[in-house]
């Protein structure tokens, strides 16, 4: 999967560079891909080890127990596999927690540890229906509070910033309502089709 | 506010919170590290694509038709450059209200776009690489896709409504 889409931009990329005339663009492109990498991983590292500290201590203390048990009613229905094993529950949990209160770059370093757990309880080499729910849910939250958009919006000289808000809610829950809705109807089709094999 | 939590657990007698702290740390490390290899190829793909011009040519391909579901066009760089990096997202939303105003249609539906979509590709493929073992990703990716193109369409709705 990787392999294959990293070879289908690239091969595009190239195209378009030879017709376009834009070659040395793109060999420049591809080395600052290259060095943001490692800046990405680099600032995620500090972040991660200290978020995975904590959930180390939250586990231990039996804090993160309490919190899967409270949000399992809701949380059961969208993991269906991660609330009847027990695998990974506690830092789901604690992820969609922190993607709701709008602590981003507090929500990856969870859900990452969480997809690395379901990764070594894998069987086979497809990723389970919880992996994917967790990552869709990553990628389309509910936004409360777009801080970012707002201080964007005052800084170019807005006359009202905070006049998307309402709008952004209503369009992120729609997002949210539809994209888990239409994985859970992928979920479906996929058992059924299991079935049939 | 949750940083509270644990610093007063280390105070607790009894169990040692600081050692669970520093194992907890060091799995965090190590998953970072493992992150390195496959984000370069991704990264390096991502912005090959971006610099080559294919992402702008797209949009000029892209605009009759967004047209006439009454997308403004000169939000379709942001459009298209949101789903795989943030940065470049921020600049054209920013360069956006510069040219076209902060209060115009065009930049209310970009700050609308901005606040509830997210680089859905960037974080599939950083979630995906942090699982040696996943080969294929499902349906992970065409439902992602879908979502984001309805986070578009509802959001060119909505802010006609409210706009």
């Amino acid at each position: 999967m990787l392999g294959k889409s990293f070879g289908v931009l690239v091969i595009i990329s190239v195209l378009f560079a030879l017709f376009t005339g834009s070659g040395e663009a793109l060999s420049s492109g591809a080395i600052d891909g290259a060095a943001k990498a490692v800046t990405v991983s680099v600032s995620l590292a500090g972040v991660m080890c200290l978020w995975s500290g904590i959930m180390n201590v939250l586990h231990d203390s039996g804090a993160a127990e309490k919190l899967a048990r409270i949000l399992s009613p809701i949380l059961s229905h969208l993991f269906p596999g991660a609330f009847s094993t027990g695998c990974a529950k506690e830092e789901i949990s604690s992820a969609i927690c922190a993607n709701i209160l709008g602590v981003g770059n507090a929500a990856t370093p969870l859900a990452l540890s969480a997809m690395r757990k379901m990764d070594s309880a894998l069987t086979g080499d497809e990723a389970s229906d919880d992996m994917i729910m967790l990552t869709l849910t990553s990628v389309s939250p509910i936004s409360i509070l777009p801080a970012t958009v707002v201080a964007l919006r005052r800084s170019a000289g807005s006359a009202d910033p905070f006049g998307i808000i309402v709008p952004v809610w209503i369009c992120s829950g729609a997002t949210f309502v539809f994209t888990v809705l239409l994985a859970s109807a992928c979920r479906r089709a996929r058992r059924s089709k299991g079935r049939r094999d | 506010m949750i940083l509270l939590i644990p610093s007063f657990l280390f105070f607790l007698p009894g169990k040692n919170y600081l050692d669970s702290f520093l194992r907890g740390a060091r799995a965090g490390l190590k998953g970072a590290v493992s992150l390195v290899p496959p984000l370069t190829l991704i990264m390096c793909a991502v912005s090959m694509f971006s610099s080559s011009g294919a992402a702008t040519a797209l949009a000029g391909a892209a605009s009759p038709f967004c047209r006439r579901i009454g997308i403004p066009e000169d939000v379709l760089p942001l459009l298209l450059t949101r789903p795989f990096s943030g940065s470049a997202a921020s600049a054209s939303y920013a360069e956006l209200m510069s040219r076209s105003g902060a209060d115009g249609f065009s930049s209310f539906y970009a700050s609308v776009i901005m606040g509830s979509s997210d680089t859905v590709f960037y974080i599939l493929s950083v979630y995906f690489s942090a699982c040696p073992r996943v080969k294929r990703t499902g349906y992970a990716y065409p439902v992602a896709v879908a979502s984001s193109l309805f986070c578009v369409l509802f959001s060119a709705f909505i802010c006609r409504i409210f706009y």
